[in-house]
């Protein structure tokens, strides 16, 4: 148990100390610190060994503290609205990871279309806001039950390739995506969608500042609460499906896909299905990013974002849930914080990764096996 | 004899201009055991990809139980009751063994997602029941593997992966089961060792009824019941081992012209 407060509350402070860091010399000495972790989990399996099954056999303290923690963080951040906003956006990442890691990291297909089922949630939700006055909380899922309809059509001619040429087609999904929202005029074409109203609840304002036990705390903090609880459900249906006959659907797919079709699995099913998740659980994250900062443009969801998020699942480590967060949560942080360096900031921004995935060729946190208790 | 529970009809294979199976029929009772051998290159894996699903043939007709099998998908006609093993072993390297397994009963399970989400303890319940199902069956198919389970089923050397195919196949419960050289890559012992885990697994499920593509002579002589010999995709022959052996088109065609009868090669 002092194991779990310990890993958990380091890498707390941890994220705390990196989001308010300014100088350029203690961003270096903290991602130094990062790299020295992972070298030891990587020398010492054991150490990771131990760690992990501490979490596993305690898992109720860990989420429950994990919770607390999230909860209790923006109080720690001085009230920068800065660290808050980038938190939010890492929680959004996360999310986007969280879901194309039901693809890339369960079952390996590879989906250059994250970025545009990201998209047209985020434009559903937006253009329901605006032509018809639908509050947020019934935009959110119709956005994702729209998002959805799009992963299934996107979903049944990829059935027809498979690799390479299957993210062709995924990427060219996405380019006509892009292509669509630039230039059809009820999207507002290349200027976007200006005025999402801000989301209530119970008469309060998200954009109004969050006032907790007389402690203010700036009007982000709104949807760094409505984002951590996408991450949260987000990583719950990830654990549930991980464990559950529908992974291991997916991992036999990713493994052999013809000795898959042999033991019964239905493959072209299991595909489609990895595409509706993926977008379902994108278009919830498109909602609430259009109701955060009020304005989308085709520009938030090109190609390059596709990549980012991709990025994210090879870097944090495929089909490990924590992995996948902490690679979210690390590449939206980085370009942030490599401002210091100005012109070099994605040369650095590169190396660094890199610098991860030479120390840790499988991802931050690889995948794992499955453990069955009797 | 009873109807038979699985028979080929006339089974034709083109792949644009080569055939690759001509009217081949067949039958297997069941509980038999029927050894299939030839040539590389006779339309051995050939007929396994047509009764799997794999393969549509070009004509003729497959029939499980009476039932029409063209045209039926690979993953349905598991279902049904015909499971398999490959030649080169592809198993799920990167899962465990007793996950193979598991997935082996993906057709005998059926929570999807919306279980998976919403209803954890059906779901949950489901994959326990499979897990315990599984372990009795490693178990069945031998102690060794059984002891290795949450090892990754990449790291298992050869004979074991071979077997752990058979458990993961078995794991559907067929009434057929197709055996694509399970002892490929075995020496002596090994291959002493699978001819007693299949016959456990026989004694264990007599009604199953098995199709074996060998090519160790060994394994051909003790364990099928009846030998079919296929040569450029047609049958040569079909019948017990001993007669098949002495007929003079089946010594020319395989045994003669790989040399000893006792060993060709594996």
């Amino acid at each position: 148990m002092a194991l779990i407060v310990a890993t958990e509350a380091v890498g707390a402070v941890f994220l705390r100390q990196f989001l308010l860091a300014d100088d350029w010399r203690l961003i270096v000495t903290l991602l130094a610190i990062f790299a020295a972790a992972l070298v030891a989990f990587e020398r010492r399996p054991n150490l990771e060994g131990v760690i992990a099954s501490a979490f596993r056999t305690q898992s109720g303290f860990a989420i429950l503290l994990g919770v607390a923690l999230v909860a209790l963080f923006p109080f720690a951040l001085e009230k920068n609205t800065y660290a808050l906003h980038l938190c939010v956006v890492a929680q959004l990442y996360a999310a986007l990871a969280l879901a194309l890691n039901f693809q890339l990291g369960s079952a390996n297909i590879p989906n250059f279309a994250t970025g545009a089922s990201y998209g047209i949630g985020a434009y559903a939700s937006a253009l329901l806001a605006l032509n018809f006055d639908v509050s947020f909380w019934i935009a959110l899922p119709a956005a994702a039950i729209v998002a959805t309809a799009f992963g299934f059509l996107l979903g049944i001619p990829s059935m027809r390739t498979r690799e390479s040429y299957l993210a062709l087609v995924t990427i060219a999904f996405g380019v006509v995506i892009n292509q669509l929202l630039n230039t059809l005029d009820f999207t507002g074409g290349p200027n976007g969608l200006v005025g999402i109203p801000a989301p209530q609840i119970f008469g309060h304002s998200f954009a109004s500042p969050l006032v907790v036990l007389g402690y203010e705390l700036p009007p982000q903090a709104n949807f760094y609460y409505l984002s951590a609880m996408l991450v949260f459900v987000a990583i719950l249906f990830a654990e549930r499906l991980h464990n559950s006959r529908v992974g291991l659907a997916w991992n036999a797919l990713r493994a052999d896909e013809l000795a898959a079709r042999c033991q019964g699995i239905n493959t072209t099913w299991y595909k489609v299905l990895a595409f509706a998740v993926d977008a379902f659980l994108a278009g919830f994250a498109g909602t609430i990013y259009a109701f955060y900062v009020g304005f989308i443009s085709p520009e938030n969801f090109t190609f390059l974002v596709s990549v980012t998020i991709m990025t994210m699942v090879i870097a944090g480590g495929m089909d490990n849930i924590l992995g996948v967060v902490v690679g979210a949560v690390l590449l939206t942080l980085l370009p942030e914080k490599l401002r210091a360096f100005s012109d070099y900031r994605i040369l650095f921004f590169g190396v660094t990764v890199i610098g991860f995935l030479l120390i840790r060729p499988q991802g931050i946190f690889p995948k794992r096996l499955r453990q069955y208790e009797a | 004899m009873a109807s038979p529970i699985l028979e080929g009809e006339r089974l034709t294979m083109r792949f644009g201009g080569l055939v690759a199976m001509a009217e081949v029929s067949f039958e297997l009772a069941r509980g038999e055991i029927l050894g299939i051998i030839g040539p590389n290159g006779a339309g051995k894996s050939t007929l396994f990809n047509i009764i799997s699903g794999l393969y549509v043939p070009s004509s003729g007709e497959v029939r499980l139980e009476g039932q029409r099998l063209n045209g039926v998908p690979a993953h349905t006609i598991v279902g049904r009751g015909i499971a398999r093993t490959f030649q080169s072993s592809r198993l799920f390297g990167d899962l465990s063994v007793l996950d193979n397994v598991i997935v082996g009963r993906h057709t005998q399970t059926h929570c999807g997602v919306f279980d998976a989400i919403f209803r954890r303890g059906r779901a949950n319940g489901e994959l326990k029941r499979a897990a315990a199902h599984s372990e009795h069956l490693l178990r069945t198919v031998s102690h060794n593997l059984f002891e290795q389970r949450h090892r990754p089923a990449a790291e298992l050397p050869q004979a074991d992966r071979r077997r752990l195919e058979i458990a993961r196949a078995l794991a559907s419960e067929p009434k057929v089961l197709l055996l694509d050289e399970p002892s490929s890559g075995m020496d002596d012992a090994d291959t002493d060792a699978l001819m007693d885990d299949i016959r456990s697994v026989c004694a264990e499920t007599p009604d199953l009824s098995l199709m074996i593509v060998e090519h160790d002579m060994r394994l051909v002589a003790a364990l099928p019941h009846r030998v079919m010999v296929l040569d450029y995709g047609q049958k040569l022959a079909d019948g017990p081992f001993e007669e098949v052996r002495r007929i003079p088109r089946v010594q020319e065609a395989y045994l003669g012209r790989r040399g000893a009868a006792s060993h060709a090669e594996g």
